[in-house]
């Protein structure tokens, strides 16, 4: 079974669909990336995974998001996005906190912990989010001081503080430098072992390089989803085709 | 439907149209180089003359272009991430490209041959006829070969596939004929080795026009056939 899936799922921020009866099964320890030109509604999609989306005044979502057969829209959002964590397109630490605090803060939403349990977390955090070498001597210094590659990092790292079976990533490496990219990318690689991944990316190469699986999107609507592979050496569609040959959008 | 501001991608694509140029090219040449030596069969010519002289300066001019389009394909990869279609086009070319040099080289191998044995050798007349058969389907395969990846035209490759067999029972045929004018001394052992490689080569020339059609349904479908049989139906096909 999926580990998350859309049925029919619609998204409207008041006037029109933005997306309209999407229908997409994500697998556990794997990386599904949704791809398709500016306004297809790939972000309002991620954003309707873990209830972001009702955020916005006016939205609304129809049909169902399933989290291991449980539709995510009969449950506390608050615990849906304790489960379902999410990284943005730009890195946006807590400014006025150190590094450490910045992971902690997951904890400290999550209820009371022991300072050991906290240690052990940010450490374990920081390692998968593969950002501890690089800060361990550094831990109490404002996240701010960090590049822009290892504040994105360290905002993975926040989000696996959380312990969630599901992250989602807004395309994460749309503000960085090539190398920070792949960091992240080879992050993602490795975390795949452990989590459903969901990567919104507007970079068909990085789709290419990081995902198991890929839906592309067009005007709201689900053109085609399919294996990577598949996507990128012999898509169905024509517009797939169009589209992952840099031919518009 | 496709957006019509779509962009053209104008580098990518004037790369693409000369790639494809100079395929066809190559193509052409591959294809001219096997019809010169095939002709050889029937005049046979001194070394260094006439549609043999004509058969080396081809085999370098495909060996040039070879070389073009590699670096042409190797460059698109490179520079523009080709995906889809466009990657199944440049793959192709550089398979095909090499099928396309070994056809020259093959045509060149038969043409030295020709010019060294000259007109006053006393070949088994039984076997030059079903050589010159051979020939004539290798040309036809080659001519098809050439039409399915100039036409991106996937129907043709069956056809292809289907003129292999009479030539490997051509083949079959021939060899046995030339070891039995061996045998009874009617040509020199030598002379019936150098025949026997012309018949070996038009064996490979139909099988590079073979896997040229292949190269050119994967090229167009997508589908990767892994054996003969896959495109000429019912028949028994052998691995490729």
């Amino acid at each position: 079974m999926a580990k998350m899936s859309t049925v029919g799922l619609s998204a409207t921020y008041g006037s029109g669909p933005v997306i309209q009866e999407v229908s997409l099964d994500f697998q556990d320890r794997s990386v599904t990336a949704i791809i398709g030109p500016s306004g297809c509604g790939k972000s309002t999609l991620i954003r309707c995974l873990n209830r972001m989306h009702e955020t916005v005044p006016k939205a609304r979502v129809t049909g169902q998001v399933l989290l291991d057969g449980n539709n995510i829209y009969d449950q506390d959002p608050t615990q849906v996005r304790r489960r379902i964590g999410m990284v943005f397109q730009r890195p946006n630490p807590f400014a006025t906190m150190t590094i450490y605090d910045n992971v902690a803060a997951s904890l400290r939403f999550n209820g009371r912990h022991s300072r050991a349990q906290t240690d052990d977390v940010v450490l374990k955090s920081l390692q998968a989010a593969a950002l501890w070498d690089e800060v361990k001597d550094k831990l109490f210094k404002p996240a701010t001081s960090l590049s822009g590659g290892q504040q994105q990092r360290l905002c993975i790292a926040r989000a696996l503080a959380a312990q969630p079976e599901v992250l989602l990533m807004d395309e994460p490496c749309s503000a960085l430098d090539p190398i920070s990219t792949a960091k992240i990318e080879d992050l993602i690689f490795g975390l795949k072992r452990e989590y459903c991944v969901i990567i919104v990316t507007h970079n068909m190469q990085q789709a290419a390089r990081v995902a198991d699986r890929t839906a592309f999107l067009y005007l709201g609507k689900l053109v085609e989803y399919n294996d990577t592979k598949e996507m990128f050496e012999r898509p169905k569609e024509k517009l797939t085709e169009a589209y992952v040959s840099g031919r518009f959008g | 439907m496709i957006p019509s501001e779509a962009p053209v991608r104008k580098a990518f694509s004037a790369g693409l149209a000369e790639l494809n140029e100079n395929m066809t090219t190559l193509a052409e040449l591959a294809e001219l180089a096997i019809r010169k030596a095939a002709a050889t069969l029937e005049e046979p010519v001194a070394m260094g003359g006439g549609d043999g002289k004509d058969v080396f300066t081809l085999d370098q001019e495909i060996y040039a272009l070879k070389q073009q389009v590699v670096k042409s394909a190797v460059d698109l990869i490179a520079l523009h991430a080709p995906v889809a279609k466009d990657l199944r086009l440049i793959t192709t070319c550089l398979e095909i490209s090499t099928d396309l040099d070994r056809i020259g080289r093959y045509s060149k191998d038969i043409v030295e041959i020709t010019g060294m044995l000259g007109s006053d050798v006393h070949a088994p007349a039984a076997a030059i006829g079903d050589l010159k058969k051979m020939g004539d389907l290798a040309i036809e395969m080659v001519d098809r070969a050439v039409d399915a990846f100039v036409q991106r035209n996937a129907e043709l490759v069956a056809d292809i596939v289907r003129r292999d067999d009479p030539i490997d029972s051509l083949h079959d045929k021939v060899f046995h004929e030339i070891i039995d004018r061996i045998e009874d001394r009617s040509i020199s052992p030598r002379i019936g080795a150098e025949f026997i490689l012309i018949n070996r080569y038009f064996e490979r020339l139909a099988d590079h026009a073979v896997n040229i059609g292949l190269h050119v349904t994967y090229m167009v479908s997508g589908e990767r056939p892994r054996i003969k049989g896959d495109l000429s139906g019912p028949s028994p096909g052998s691995l490729q």
